[in-house]
């Protein structure tokens, strides 16, 4: 596999002008979490549409009767994993696998891959945003909260890295 | 003059292929940058690889610089773009939860999206994860919505709650960057891997590091917030004071776009 990567720096430079660029044609940041909760939400209105519509957060990605997939940030995440898929692949980087550090086991992996997706996923609401949608799109435009955000994240994985360094190296 | 879609330039349809197009190319640039391998992801925590916080810093230097320069030359109406608004309490706990679920699972939500597409299943799970996570938000919701909207301040920017211009503020913030790069290289000297980070030249860096320095300096000199505040506004009502010009992202919306509104709308 190949593990060269660019730049980060030039990576950077690179995101804040997409960011620029979404700024200035539709008047917002990127982001990403809210398509995986609308996402869900289509799921769970398949099987229950009554139980979103009395859902209080639930039922505001269903609003005015819209699909709630009919979102500007759902295509801003479709839209990404095309690019991810380019850049992968013309990288030659697409490989099936559970990634992991070499001292941990592929259930337990996967097992605490679902644990952080729960977990970020509420936090994401919670916070109305993730790492993208909040701290780098409120921090560029000098959002106070999510400046606050950005260095809540960094405090809450610093202080716990310790528990999962198995995991990882 | 941007934002070009709140200006009615475009409908509600073409948005969506703009937002596939901005996709494209945010993927894009996480994939290259390493941000689909999980244990490049994660080394930033135990002090080996800083490559988010170089991406994500740079990043955020540049959008806010170009943001601040385009509504110096009048490119861009900031009154008109989305500020998203401060909710204390949420904030700092939802941050410190998302913190624990980043290095408990190894991604964030878009580098999940980059690493599943590059075959990792583990990323696929995370997704399945948050998805899980959002609908058990849902659930609790009606416990949770008190502390939902805890501590909140409005729609207000760091310039806001430090008292300065925004040119300053503009200018600490790419001081701070410097420093962060250079701290984090040193960090990295000794603790990662030296094959495997990214070189660079010692000059280029510095050259890089001056200008970015330069380019707030001359935001803090030129105070953006007192050249947005002198300038008259076509469409929103004149004699606003700054603080105002800055918030009205809500209340602007309604004559300028075509149906669509922002109630409903969050940054992620």
């Amino acid at each position: 596999m190949n593990h060269r990567y660019a730049n980060p720096y030039v990576m950077g430079v690179l995101l804040g002008l997409v960011m620029l660029f979404s700024f200035y044609t539709m008047g917002r940041g990127v982001g990403s979490s809210a398509s995986f909760a609308r996402i869900a939400t289509a799921g769970v209105n398949l099987v229950a549409p009554g139980h979103v519509a009395n859902n209080k957060y639930l039922s505001k990605y269903t609003r005015g009767g819209k699909s709630p997939l009919m979102a500007w940030l759902v295509f801003l995440s479709l839209g990404a994993g095309l690019g991810g898929l380019f850049s992968a692949f013309i990288a030659n980087r697409i490989e099936g696998e559970v990634a992991r550090g070499p001292s941990i086991g592929v259930s337990a992996r996967l097992w605490l891959a679902l644990g952080g997706g729960i977990l970020s996923g509420f936090a994401a609401r919670l916070a109305r945003g993730c790492t993208s949608g909040q701290a780098l799109t409120g921090a560029s435009e000098l959002a106070f909260g999510s400046w606050i955000f950005m260095f809540s994240i960094f405090a809450g994985a610093y202080a716990t890295a310790y528990f999962f360094r198995k995991e990882w190296l | 003059m941007g934002p070009l879609y709140k200006l009615g330039w475009f409908d509600f349809a073409y948005s969506l292929q703009v937002a596939g197009l901005i996709g494209f190319l945010s993927g894009f640039v996480f994939e290259r940058a390493g941000f689909g391998n999980v244990r490049k992801l994660t080394a930033i925590f135990y002090l080996r690889d800083f490559s988010v916080l170089k991406v994500m810093f740079t990043s955020i230097v540049v959008c806010m610089l170009g943001l601040l320069y385009f509504s110096v030359f009048g490119w861009i109406d900031l009154g008109r773009v989305y500020l998203l608004p401060t909710y204390i309490w949420p904030q700092i706990v939802g941050g410190l939860v998302l913190g624990i679920g980043f290095v408990m699972g190894g991604y964030c939500p878009t580098t999940s999206i980059v690493a599943t597409v590059s075959g990792k299943l583990d990323g696929l799970i995370f997704i399945i994860g948050m998805m899980l996570g959002s609908v058990i938000f849902a659930e609790l919701f009606p416990f949770l919505e008190g502390f939902y909207s805890a501590g909140n301040m409005g729609a207000i920017r760091v310039s806001d709650v430090l008292k300065l211009n925004s040119g300053i503020v503009a200018l600490l913030i790419c001081l701070m960057a410097v420093g962060a790069y250079w701290f984090v290289e040193r960090v990295e000297d000794k603790f990662g891997d030296k094959a495997a980070l990214p070189g660079g030249s010692r000059r280029i860096k510095w050259s890089a590091a001056t200008f970015l320095i330069l380019l707030g300096l001359i935001l803090a000199i030129v105070n953006p917030d007192h050249i947005i505040a002198k300038r008259p506004s076509p469409r929103i009502q004149p004699q606003k004071k700054v603080e105002q010009v800055q918030k009205p992202a809500v209340k602007s919306e309604e004559p300028a776009s075509s149906g669509f509104k922002i109630v409903d709308d969050e940054g992620c």
